[in-house]
């Protein structure tokens, strides 16, 4: 039986998830630009935006959700989930932008790293944007079958992270521009890998009810 | 109170099938579900006004102050009184003052002093929300007032002979959105010196008012908590499905 707050509650849905991919760009570009020593802040910028404003546009549909249905059970946990969920995907966009900003702060044709710095960033970047993809996809699905893998994702990024910064201090001689634009991209990462375990709580909370706090 | 394996029976449909069911005190409980399913049967069986109907039974137990109000030695009068109702359709006693309203169960209990009845009189329609609305009318019809007024002379009614259990059926749904937000001021107010337990097929009015939810469906208890679990979190299909409107 189809219910008045059916279509609105699809509608959100469509826009959560279009954030997702949004957001996962915006990310997977940002990371590819530092890599890769390429200047691509404006395309990130934007994207960046596209995900602030589209946040503001879930919190107004949840809103207008909330006044006109009063949902109560999984229809008020969706909302609920949501808006948090748009929330996250709009700190993607942040961190993104922040990545690209450090790439064009510390000019990133010319920054020069150690080998061993941009395998670091590599191997932690990989993992995290393979969280980004598996919370969306959860949150698509509203799957929480991959929580525990999750979990174990984030405590190897974790790991990865406090073991960089042991490293740098001590392997690297002199703080420079490679130093601090690599401590600050890190240090970005670990964050987003927090965010994409505040989706997953939110998929956990939408799917059972129970609320989780996986970090 | 609490009622063990309760069954109520109307010929031969069996409207209750066996209720477990404890109210908390100086709480509010809302009953829920589609209809049909047996609260309001529920609650008449809560103060013995179901036996009333012809062709109705009770089998089971409900416990007050720990005695079975079934009890062939317990006055059904009695409990009436200290188990009190307010019904769906505001019914003031056409012929009577506000003040004779308010006072007519305590004269039937006998109360004849005049101080007395006074007292009791503001103080139950100050606990009802409506002393200051009808404190210079008192000698005016009941019938006079307005539909929310009425329905707050009743529950004055209803207190004035100091009961311990207010049972309300569907209270509001007479009612529009102002009056209807008086009586559940005073339903919230009145919980600190009563236990309330009230009909609704208003989901919010039982997420607004109540502490305590209960969901039933066809005679039996599906699901019984805390309001904002079972708002939240619901653990029957049943329930979920039914405060979702996803029933059917």
């Amino acid at each position: 039986m189809e219910r008045l707050i059916d279509s609105g509650l699809e509608e959100l849905t469509v826009m959560v998830s279009k954030m997702g991919g949004v957001a996962e760009k915006a990310l997977s570009v940002s990371i590819n630009g530092f890599v890769e020593g390429e200047d691509l802040s404006k395309s990130v910028h934007e994207l960046s935006e596209i995900l602030v404003n589209r946040t503001v546009e879930v919190e107004e549909k949840a809103f207008s959700l909330i006044a006109k249905y009063q949902p109560v059970a999984s229809d008020l946990r969706i909302i609920n989930s949501y808006m948090k969920v748009a929330y996250d995907f709009e700190r993607f966009g942040r961190y993104a932008w922040d990545i690209s900003f450090v790439s064009t702060r510390f000019n990133a044709k010319t920054v020069k790293c150690d080998k061993w710095i941009f395998e670091y960033i590599e191997k932690m970047a990989e993992k995290v944007l393979q969280m980004v993809r598996v919370s969306i996809n959860s949150l698509r699905r509203l799957d929480p079958e991959l929580v525990k893998r999750m979990t174990e994702e984030e405590n190897e990024v974790d790991k990865t992270y406090f073991e960089y910064l042991d490293k740098l201090v001590a392997q690297a001689s002199v703080t420079n521009e490679c130093t601090i634009s690599s401590v600050l991209v890190v240090r970005y990462l670990e964050r987003i890998a927090d965010h994409a375990m505040h989706i997953m709580e939110a998929v956990v909370y939408v799917a059972t009810g129970e609320k989780v706090t996986l970090r | 109170m609490e009622t063990r394996d309760l069954k109520a029976i109307y010929g031969k449909l069996q409207a209750l099938k066996g209720i477990n069911l404890k109210f908390p005190e100086n709480k509010v409980t809302a009953i829920m579900g589609p209809s049909g399913c047996g609260k309001s049967t529920l609650i008449r069986c809560l103060n013995r006004i179901h036996e009333l109907t012809p062709g109705a039974k009770v089998q089971g137990e409900v416990i007050l102050d720990g005695i079975n109000i079934y009890d062939s030695k317990v006055d059904p009068v009695a409990i009436r009184r200290r188990i009190g109702m307010v019904f769906q359709k505001p019914n003031p006693f056409p012929t009577m003052t506000i003040y004779d309203n308010v006072v007519a169960g305590l004269k039937l209990n006998g109360v004849r002093n005049r101080n007395k009845l006074n007292e009791l009189a503001e103080k139950s329609l100050r606990m009802a929300f409506l002393w200051d609305e009808v404190k210079n009318d008192l000698k005016k019809p009941g019938t006079a007032l307005s539909g929310g007024q009425q329905q707050r002379l009743c529950i004055a009614r209803s207190l004035a002979v100091e009961p311990e259990v207010i049972l309300m059926d569907e209270p509001c749904s007479a009612l529009d959105p102002i009056a209807t937000a008086k009586v559940e001021e005073s339903i919230v107010e009145l919980k600190k010196e009563f236990t309330i337990i009230i009909v609704t097929h208003n989901l919010q009015q039982a997420a607004r008012i109540s502490d305590y939810t209960a969901f039933m469906y066809l005679g039996k208890l599906e699901e019984f908590g805390e309001t904002v679990d079972i708002f939240e979190n619901p653990k029957s299909e049943l329930t979920e499905k039914y405060i979702t409107g996803k029933f059917g």
